[in-house]
């Protein structure tokens, strides 16, 4: 019986590697049959060359002849996933078809590891010719070489762009020292939702533009309610973003602080400053004095395991607009949006992501010829559908401007305020933990003493600064 | 009995799993939490599996788990026989050295391997991921040799005295007997490149060869997740291990031959 | 040409046995690893050539208070977790272990979440662990316990993550199961035919001829410990105020979100070294208590 069974393995096995020698050559090789539209035929020539590179690096454009029949590829990396790819693809081809000489590749990778992996390209020198990044990773990829100065191509004579089509304020996140990098994909500043049926359950009026903080605290009171008398909450007033840092940044602003000096420099008289003392204590109030926000259900995500504003459990939810299609199609939720409430002034941050041209690429022209029509009017008709044209008149033409929701998300425009990364490339490394770590912190223990914890906060982050020359 | 109260624990977490693959997204963190959806959205399967090209990224992964599986077999089980059953000088200090190349995590030899492997123009094909195999990977090899120990070395001798060298030992002798083991490292490698995650990130650029992992992450934007959508995925895409796992289990239950030498 | 001596012959045919594990060991191994080290004495961002700074790396980690949070919460991590996993995996083995029609249900049912891939199984416990709708608290709430706030209390969210780390058990089963088969059935009935229970017979029979085995299982969980990553990236991202703060969590979030890819190479071989030594123990220790039937030569 062994032997017969030993002969079966040994068939399965001898079998299975002539498969696998089979399939291992033939996989990576052959051109697979196109299923979605993303084929194209991979035969990028990769140069070796070191990483060096040259940080003041000005791009000439020059009208590189091509090799007859040759087509470029193009490779496009992005972070964003599954439908949210449709409006890539879709211009994909509506640029190939306008431009046979060129074939575009998306290399879509889907959440956090985007990093990591186009990191680990550009070490090894061979990352895309186009990058999405997001607007906090500008400064740091930017100072670093990482991309090439736009400058010339906008102004250039053969694809020039007017980039006075852009809408207010999307264009600054993708600048640096004055130059221009990263041309604006999709933003968000923040907003408030609210769901009508609560407020019109309570007979509450909805809120209005240019509310205030007494205003929003008031409304969240009134409609944070414990139904059926068991000393739960049932109905919270609003549902915020937890320790969220870069949407905390709403807060500093609007209670007129900033989180660092103009130059970069320090922190000391910033992040310990009065205004934002009072922004902390005013958000951990929310939380555990007036307790009219739920707790956070998990601390990643920013409070992305809250679900209350979606179960129609809290009448208010303070975030940006990537959760908006959902909400819309949400039975619980007759959505509303009105603007952040103004503190000592009315403020706003924006979220912002964008694309550039990857300095090593050796297909700068052609990229160039892609990435204008990408993110320039052509492209923002389609992305229009998706998101939030970044141009002007495609927000006019398309009515968003003036619908009740999307207007105000474009409204909100006016009235940004810098965001603290624009300031040093390294917040992430410094300010940003210790201020999560704070957030966290009057979260959790409503006893905490904040001037003390932020004290603490930036004596951390003012080391980390020093490390980091 | 115990077994079924073990079980049922262990089954829960998969239920609401299963549940929440046919709710819509903002049924499923609903308070208080609905065991059974009504209605159940069947749809969230076919609209799931073409998120993104599933059916190619199984195919690849299949093809990578294929291969990874025969190098494995082939190389771990005469590097593990060497080291249980062959006496040599350093071969103790060797053995601690495969035991440490496990402990180096992956984050940190992730760029010079990048960079290696793109000097021999490997990147976007699934070579990084199967020719390694064939090398040997510490865990097998480790297992296999603990495995190979247990094994009396009777017949061994037996085949020696019969003039048998090491190969015909091997496929004669120690093949038939290892049968569970062998099972365990198909069954494990199977899995582990399934689920791998880090390597065909950065090998696989074109997404025509992308795996099933990297299909799954496709469902976690940086801001929203599309929950229902990643348990329906999750769960598809578990299925091809669990059918692996059961089909090798007739090689578990029937057991080795090594109790046949007693008699 | 000499004859070779048996002895030679045997430590050629070793050396040409492994040959494919050394060659792989150089080129995917050695080489990486020994780059990594010399990166680990620079300050490289991934983005710029790397830049030669010494130890500094190393004199950093010692100042580093994260640093020494992410060894404690590794620890502690450890010491929950192997014992459980060793223990409970046997147990789980020997469940699934009997003749009983269907087994090879139960058995996948017990497998199956090890399978599950990592973002789907720790998404599904966030869930179970959260703190006014899920499962958990739930169930604790029907026997009148108030459950705590798991993955979002600094006190609780460890504990949360072994818990989590639990439902995988079935992998480490499966180990033992290969190795219990290997234990013939006969010593185990003649013991207990001579007078011993079935606990005796198991302790002084069945263990020790498991317990290379339990070897394995040990060094692979000390391993896999040390490197947990996914369950904390997700399901936590190392708070609250750093309470999962994993090692390679620490490491990966400096090596590509902290663009130090230096000091993170410099951590993972202090991470490498810890490893080595506490399996170096194991290993010498080894001789004591690990018992193989074919014995080592």
């Amino acid at each position: 019986m062994h032997r017969s069974l030993g002969r079966v393995m040994s068939f399965t096995v001898l079998f299975a590697t002539l498969a696998g020698l089979l399939a291992a050559c033939g996989g990576a090789a052959s051109t697979p049959p196109p299923v979605e539209r993303t084929v194209v035929v991979e035969a990028t020539v990769i140069v070796e060359r070191t990483v060096e590179v040259p940080r003041d690096v000005v791009v000439t454009p020059t009208a590189a002849p091509q090799a007859e029949g040759a087509k470029i590829v193009l490779r496009v990396g992005t972070g964003d996933s599954g439908e949210g790819l449709t409006p890539h693809l879709k211009i994909i081809e509506q640029f190939e078809q306008a431009n046979p000489d060129i074939q575009v590749q998306l290399e879509p990778v889907g959440s956090g590891d985007y990093y990591a992996r186009i990191l680990t390209q550009i070490a090894a020198g061979d990352p895309p010719d186009i990058l999405q990044i997001g607007d906090d990773a500008v400064p740091q990829f930017v100072q670093k070489g990482a991309f090439a100065d736009l400058g010339p191509f906008i102004s250039g004579s053969s694809y020039p762009l007017d980039t006075g089509i852009y809408l207010p304020g999307v264009l600054d996140p993708g600048q640096w020292d004055g130059k221009q990098y990263l041309l604006p994909k999709d933003f968000s500043p923040l907003a408030v939702y609210y769901n009508k049926k609560l407020f019109d359950q309570y007979k509450l009026p909805y809120p209005t533009e240019a509310w205030t903080w007494e205003e929003f605290l008031a409304t969240a009171q009134a409609l944070t309610k414990d139904t059926d008398g068991d000393g739960k909450t049932d109905v919270w007033g609003v549902q915020l973003p937890g320790p969220w840092t870069s949407g905390f940044e709403y807060w500093v602003a609007a209670a007129g602080g900033r989180l660092i000096s103009e130059d970069g420099s320090t922190f000391e008289g910033y992040l310990d400053s009065p205004e934002t003392a009072t922004a902390v204590q005013f958000y951990s109030d929310l939380y555990n004095e007036y307790k009219v926000a739920p707790p956070p259900a998990d601390l990643n995500a920013f409070g992305g395991g809250n679900s209350e504003f979606e179960s129609g459990k809290a009448a208010m939810r303070l975030f940006g607009r990537w959760p908006q299609a959902g909400l819309k199609e949400n039975p619980n939720v007759d959505l509303g949006v009105v603007g952040p409430p103004a503190g000592v002034e009315r403020a706003n941050v924006l979220f912002w992501g964008g694309f550039g041209i990857s300095a090593l690429s050796e297909n700068q022209e052609a990229a160039w010829r892609f990435l204008s029509y990408y993110v320039g009017a052509q492209g923002a008709e389609v992305w229009k559908d998706w998101a939030l044209p970044t141009v002007a008149s495609v927000a006019e033409a398309s009515g968003q401007a003036n619908d009740p929701i999307e207007g105000v998300w474009i409204g909100e425009l006016d009235h940004l305020a810098p965001r603290a990364y624009v300031s040093t490339p390294y917040w992430g490394a410094t300010a940003d933990p210790a201020l999560r770590r704070v957030l966290e912190q009057v979260i959790i223990d409503p006893a905490t003493d904040v001037p003390a914890a932020l004290k603490a906060a930036v004596q951390e982050a003012q080391q980390a600064l020093e490390d980091q020359q | 009995m115990l077994l079924l109260s073990v079980a049922a624990l262990f089954l829960i977490p998969l239920l609401w799993m299963i549940s929440s693959s046919l709710k819509p997204d903002y049924a499923i963190f609903a308070v208080p939490p609905q065991l059974i959806p009504n209605p159940p959205r069947w749809a969230n399967y076919p609209e799931a599996m073409t998120f993104v090209p599933f059916g190619r990224y199984t195919l690849n992964t299949l093809l990578i788990s294929a291969v990874s599986i025969v190098g494995n077999l082939i190389s771990c089980t005469v590097i593990a026989y060497a080291f249980a059953r062959l006496r040599a000088p350093g071969r103790d200090a060797l053995f601690l050295v495969l035991l440490a190349t496990m402990m180096l995590p992956y984050p940190v030899t992730m760029v010079p391997l990048y960079v290696l492997f793109n000097a021999l123009g490997w990147i976007n094909t699934f070579l990084p991921l199967t020719v390694p195999t064939f090398f040997g990977s510490a865990l097998y090899i480790f297992l296999l040799r603990q495995f190979f120990l247990t094994l009396p070395t009777d017949l061994e001798d037996a085949a020696r005295i019969d003039g048998a060298n090491t190969a015909r030992i091997i496929w004669h002798v120690i093949l038939p007997l290892s049968r569970p083991a062998l099972a365990t490292v198909a069954i494990f490698t199977f899995q582990a490149t399934w689920n791998d995650f880090l390597a065909p990130l950065i090998y696989l650029q074109n997404p025509q060869n992308y795996t099933v992992t990297l299909g799954l992450q496709f469902f976690r934007t940086s801001y929203t997740t599309s929950w229902a959508y990643l348990m329906a995925a999750s769960l598809i895409t578990m299925l091809p291990v669990v059918l692996v796992f059961l089909l090798a289990q007739r090689l578990f239950i029937e057991g080795i031959a090594l109790t046949g030498l007693k008699g | 040409m000499a004859r070779l001596s048996a002895t030679r012959r045997e430590a050629l045919t070793f050396y040409l046995c492994i040959s494919p594990w050394l060659v792989g060991l150089l080129l995917f191994v050695l080489g990486p690893m020994v780059v990594s080290l010399g990166i680990s004495f620079t300050r490289w961002d991934l983005l710029t050539p790397p830049r030669f700074v010494g130890i500094r790396n190393y004199e950093r980690m010692l100042n580093d208070p994260l640093f020494w949070q992410s060894l404690k919460v590794t620890a502690l991590y450890t010491l929950l977790y192997v014992p459980t996993e060793l223990v409970g995996g046997l147990a789980l083995a020997l469940l699934m272990n009997q003749r009983v029609p269907g087994i090879a249900v139960f058995r996948t049912i017990f497998y199956l979440p090890s399978v599950i891939s990592g973002v789907a199984f720790v998404v599904v416990w966030m869930w179970i662990f959260h703190p006014e709708a899920g499962l958990l608290n739930l169930a604790l709430a029907q026997v009148g316990i108030t459950g705590p706030r798991w993955l979002t209390d600094p006190r609780t969210a460890l504990s949360a993550l072994w818990l989590m780390s639990l439902w995988g058990l079935g992998r480490t089963a499966v180990i033992y199961l290969a190795g219990l088969k290997g234990v013939p059935k006969e010593l185990h009935e003649a013991a207990v035919i001579d007078g011993a229970t079935s606990w005796q017979a198991f302790r002084h029979i069945t263990i020790p001829l498991l317990t290379p085995t339990i070897f394995f299982n040990l060094i692979l969980s000390l391993i896999a410990t040390f490197q947990t990553f996914t369950s904390a990236f997700v399901a936590t991202n190392g708070g609250p105020l750093d309470a999962t703060l994993f090692y390679v969590l620490y490491l990966y979030r400096q090596a590509f979100e902290r663009f130090s890819m230096g000091y993170a190479s410099a951590l993972a071989w202090v991470l490498f070294v810890i490893i080595l030594s506490l399996t170096l123990l194991v290993v010498r220790s080894a001789d004591r208590w690990v018992y193989y039937e074919g014995a080592r030569r």
